[in-house]
């Protein structure tokens, strides 16, 4: 139990110990009884900051009292949320009739999306195949279409032989 | 219906009641539409109560309650009665609320005018225990400074006091609705009465201060 009887905060105003809050709430709505009862009796015999506090919330209570509860929304009211109930029940039932729709139309475009992949994949594909094959195929011809050059000769017998050729060809 | 209301308002045990609040909502979740209604009529003027304690602008209240009980029929189905119903709804209604206002991001309502030392002595006098009773007229005004001083308090400090001390909901209810325990909603209402005071202290005991210096200078 704190006998604090100089409990103040920083503002040196009187604040109340905070194992006893929930007890003053409780004395405060007279709904304290018992050993609780009788300890914060004690309790506040000594403490001038939880009797402040109470003081405070008394104060508080009646400053609360003025307020007004909100006024009933009256009889017509229920029939005004039903009314709403029903007119959403109808509109989502509207749209659960076209759900279904839509539903195959959002299947039928992710499908056409995927073939649309697979056809532009495979045209790719083709097609890097066949610019690999024609660069295969240059690369084979090349010597076909540039005639290798004739390599000089060394020696006299090389070119007798040369002579030789040059006349076959002209014959 | 009419025998429904007429035997519903009879004088009955809270037991009574409780069992006959259970038929009732067994009867709306198999979908009997006078069940649902019989509801919301029961349970109305405390769901506004509740969603005007947490709003605070009138204009919006109707509204957000009309949205809790349509999401209250459209869930009812999966209500397992293992709360009460009350509880249930009530638990909608604030998340309702909190769902509008992160929705909505509603500022909160600032009056920028101060009190005059007229009001500053009306409201004194409303206060006063000593004082005889307030005119209605005076009443009326005190409301609209009270009004002003919530504003100044925290949204959390401001719901538990006007649930609590305005729409009579109990502290036992309130940790059910908030989730919360029931010594913490004590002892959160104890500060949050601790800063309502504060509150008004500053708003009466300073401005006649504030004012002569405000001569002086």
């Amino acid at each position: 139990m704190s006998m604090n009887s100089e409990n103040r905060n920083a503002e040196n105003k009187y604040v109340a110990c905070p194992q006893y809050e929930a007890a003053l709430e409780d004395q405060l709505q007279g709904t304290l009884r018992g050993p609780e009862a009788s300890m914060l009796a004690e309790h506040l015999v000594t403490c001038a900051g939880c009797r402040a506090a109470l003081e405070d919330a008394a104060v508080s209570a009646r400053l609360l009292a003025i307020a007004e509860p909100s006024a009933d929304p009256g009889a017509g009211f229920s029939r005004i949320v039903m009314a709403r109930i029903r007119q959403e029940l109808v509109s989502s039932e509207s749209k659960s009739i076209w759900l279904p729709v839509v539903s195959v139309a959002w299947r039928f475009a992710a499908s056409a999306a995927f073939v649309l992949v697979l056809l532009l994949s495979f045209d790719l594909g083709r097609h890097s195949q066949f610019v690999s094959d024609q660069s295969v195929i240059a690369e084979n011809r090349l010597p076909e279409i540039v005639p290798e050059r004739p390599s000089l000769p060394t020696n006299r017998d090389d070119v007798l032989l040369m002579m030789a050729d040059t006349s076959h060809g002209k014959q | 219906m009419a025998a429904t209301a007429s035997a519903l308002s009879l004088p009955v045990s809270r037991r009574e009641k409780g069992e006959e609040e259970r038929q009732l909502v067994q009867r709306a979740q198999s979908g009997e539409e006078a069940a649902f209604e019989e509801l919301i009529r029961r349970h109305q003027q405390r769901v506004f109560g509740l969603v005007s304690g947490i709003l605070r602008r009138r204009e919006d209240v109707e509204d957000v309650v009309q949205q809790v009980f349509l999401k209250v029929f459209v869930s009812l189905k999966r209500f397992d009665q293992r709360a009460a119903f009350s509880t249930w709804l009530y638990k909608i209604s604030v998340n309702e609320c909190w769902d509008y206002l992160r929705k909505k991001k509603v500022r909160p309502l600032v009056y920028e005018a101060d009190l005059s030392e007229e009001q500053v002595s009306r409201l004194d006098g409303v206060v006063s225990a000593d004082q005889p009773a307030a005119s209605s007229s005076d009443r009326a005004e005190a409301r609209d400074l009270l009004e002003r001083m919530m504003e100044k308090l925290p949204a959390q400090d401001r719901e538990l006091l006007v649930l609590k001390e305005v729409e009579g909901f109990s502290v036992q209810e309130l940790a059910e609705i908030l989730d919360l325990n029931v010594n913490t909603v004590k002892v959160r209402l104890f500060r949050a009465r601790a800063r309502l005071m504060d509150v008004y202290r500053r708003r009466l005991h300073s401005k006649p201060e504030q004012q002569a210096e405000g001569k002086e200078g």
